[in-house]
């Protein structure tokens, strides 16, 4: 029964989200890995990248190889659309855990049970860390299942890295909607800054690997740890990794303590 | 024996005109206790409080003999809240949402759920977000009284409920009571809660003015008379009389407001021909009238009340 705790009814509350957003990204992974080879062959997609010069390389391909199944992916999806869904999916959940309950009214009563602000921020945020994974195993699954259907080479344990980035990254800009949220009870500010940080930070990291005066501002960016260590190819980056989950983590302790001292919306 | 509630010097700031001011209640357990005020008082302030859901600017607040922040989890196994303007989950049914809540509270009695769901006719299978005011104010009643929790803490309770759900609902507040449980009520009406309560708190803008048994109250309470008499009288002949103020005549009717006994009054009227005789509900306003327009020292406000009447003054104006 999923009305047992706040982890289950989040996880509830989050069904439908997550299975959109699984299937939306799972879908076009899957689509992309089963047409690559029929691509492959109709358009040489390097050349193609090749003349677009620095354009290519701010729309973040700069790192992939078009011959290659997983290099498509990575320029196709891993550099732009699948960040972006999964950020706007975790920030877009996250924002909602306590500006939500705030705005609708339901906190009043939900804190009159003996569940604590802090244990009901860590409940939610359990349910959206869970909801990413899904979302994450499910694009895996769909990339595997196309990749095999086109008879294409795919490295599942490279796509695999790549996604555990992909699901830090979505966490960390989704802390950072929770902790405005939890601050101000406001759910549409918390995810226009989450999903405008995420643009601009796009851009840093883009636009750094063009104009080389951007250099020093690079490692203010979450895209730099999310793919400069090009996990598609060399596999997941421990130092990488840990940078977004210390932002992760952070941004939540942030929410717990802004949270826990806050007056309550009426 | 502890106290249900207890408030120290509770303030609480909220910009220019909404909070509360060093109010000091106290609300004794097994009793049914009614805080009431107009609109924007401080009656939810001062129950929000009571939550923790808002932090005080000074003072502080106990519950149960507990600390209202310190002590928050424990309070919230022993109590139940409705606020006033009640908020359910819209995609949640009434029964799943009352299992939910019951799995919160670390579950309940579920015979004694389906009692309550079955006394005030609820229909649990219904999406809250299709229910009425009313219908939802029960899925909050229902969730509120299962857990036969020691203290109710009901914001505005009666507000959109018929007639039958209204009686129900007291005879759950009596019931809680002769249960040695509290219930703690906010109205801004009296007429609603006054034979439901034991004791009453008056609050306004902010500020205790006062904690009296009902019947106390309404000695004090002003009533607004009008007796039409069958030929002509003359006002003086009313003159004097003591608790009447304001008073006219108004082509044969007289009309005036009455504070206390109408023993005078009705004697003195009884010597002339009365064809009608009207008075008006005493309402809430009337009563904060009656304080206001008195003067004296407010009986049993606060445990500091005296000490504080010259002061109150002067916030007042703040």
């Amino acid at each position: 029964m999923l009305l047992r705790n706040v982890f289950t009814k989040t996880v509830r509350d989050l069904r439908w989200p997550t299975f959109w957003v699984s299937l939306g990204m799972g879908g076009m992974t899957g689509y992309f890995a089963l047409l690559f080879p029929t691509y492959a062959k109709i358009v040489d997609l390097n050349a193609i990248l090749e003349k677009m010069g620095p354009a290519a390389k701010l729309m973040g391909a700069s790192l992939g190889d078009a011959s290659t199944l997983i290099g498509f992916l990575h320029i196709e999806l891993f550099s732009m659309i699948l960040p972006a869904l999964m950020v706007t999916y975790a920030a877009g959940m996250a924002s909602g855990f306590t500006a939500g309950e705030e705005s609708r009214g339901t906190i009043d009563v939900l804190l009159s049970y003996p569940i604590s602000r802090r244990r009901l921020v860590l409940q939610k945020t359990a349910a959206v860390v869970l909801g990413s994974m899904v979302a994450a195993v499910a694009v895996w699954i769909f990339a595997a299942a196309g990749a095999s259907a086109s008879a294409s080479d795919l490295p599942w344990d490279k796509l695999a890295a790549a996604l555990a980035m992909l699901v830090l990254l979505g966490l960390a800009f989704g802390a950072i909607a929770l902790a405005v949220s939890a601050a101000t009870g406001n759910r549409g500010a918390a995810i226009g800054f989450a999903v405008g940080l995420m643009v601009v930070m796009y851009l840093v990291d883009a636009l750094a690997s063009i104009v080389d005066s951007l250099a020093v501002v690079r490692p203010l960016s979450l895209f730099r740890y999310y793919m400069g260590g090009d996990p598609l190819r060399n596999g997941i980056s421990i130092p990488d990794a840990g940078v977004l989950a210390a932002v992760a983590v952070a941004f939540l302790a942030l929410a717990l303590v802004l949270f826990e001292r806050r007056d309550l919306a009426a | 024996m502890t106290s249900a509630v207890e408030t120290t010097k509770l303030t609480k700031f909220y910009g220019k005109s909404r909070g509360v001011r060093d109010v000091d209640l106290l609300v004794e357990t097994g009793q049914v206790f009614g805080f009431l005020g107009p609109n924007g008082s401080g009656k939810s302030t001062t129950i929000r409080v009571l939550l923790d859901l808002i932090r005080p600017t000074s003072g502080s607040a106990r519950v149960l003999g507990l600390d209202a922040h310190r002590d928050r989890l424990e309070i919230d196994r022993r109590i139940s809240y409705v606020p006033g303007e009640l908020s359910l989950y819209p995609e949640l049914t009434g029964s799943q949402l009352l299992t939910y809540l019951a799995n919160l509270k670390g579950g309940v009695d579920s015979a004694y759920r389906d009692s309550l769901i079955e006394r005030l006719e609820l229909d649990p299978s219904k999406r809250t977000k299709s229910l009425s005011r009313g219908n939802k104010q029960k899925v909050g009643l229902v969730a509120a009284f299962m857990s036969r929790p020691e203290l109710l803490i009901l914001d505005e309770p009666t507000a959109g409920l018929d007639p039958f759900v209204q009686l129900e609902f007291e005879h759950l507040c009596e019931e809680a009571r002769a249960d040695g449980r509290t219930v703690f009520i906010s109205s801004h009406q009296l007429p609603e809660v006054e034979h439901l309560c034991d004791r009453v708190g008056i609050i306004r803008e902010g500020r205790l003015l006062a904690v009296e048994t009902i019947s106390s109250l309404k000695e004090r309470a002003l009533r607004r008379l009008e007796v039409e008499f069958g030929s002509d009288v003359s006002v003086e002949t009313f003159g004097g009389l003591p608790g009447v103020i304001d008073m006219r005549m108004d082509d044969r009717v007289l009309k005036c407001t009455v504070q206390g006994s109408l023993d005078g009054l009705i004697k003195t009227a009884a010597r002339f021909e009365v064809r009608n005789l009207r008075t008006v509900e005493t309402s809430l306003e009337e009563i904060f009238m009656a304080y206001y327009g008195s003067g004296d020292a407010i009986p049993g406000a606060a445990k500091t009340g005296a000490d504080d009447a010259g002061k109150e003054a002067g916030h007042a104006a703040a």
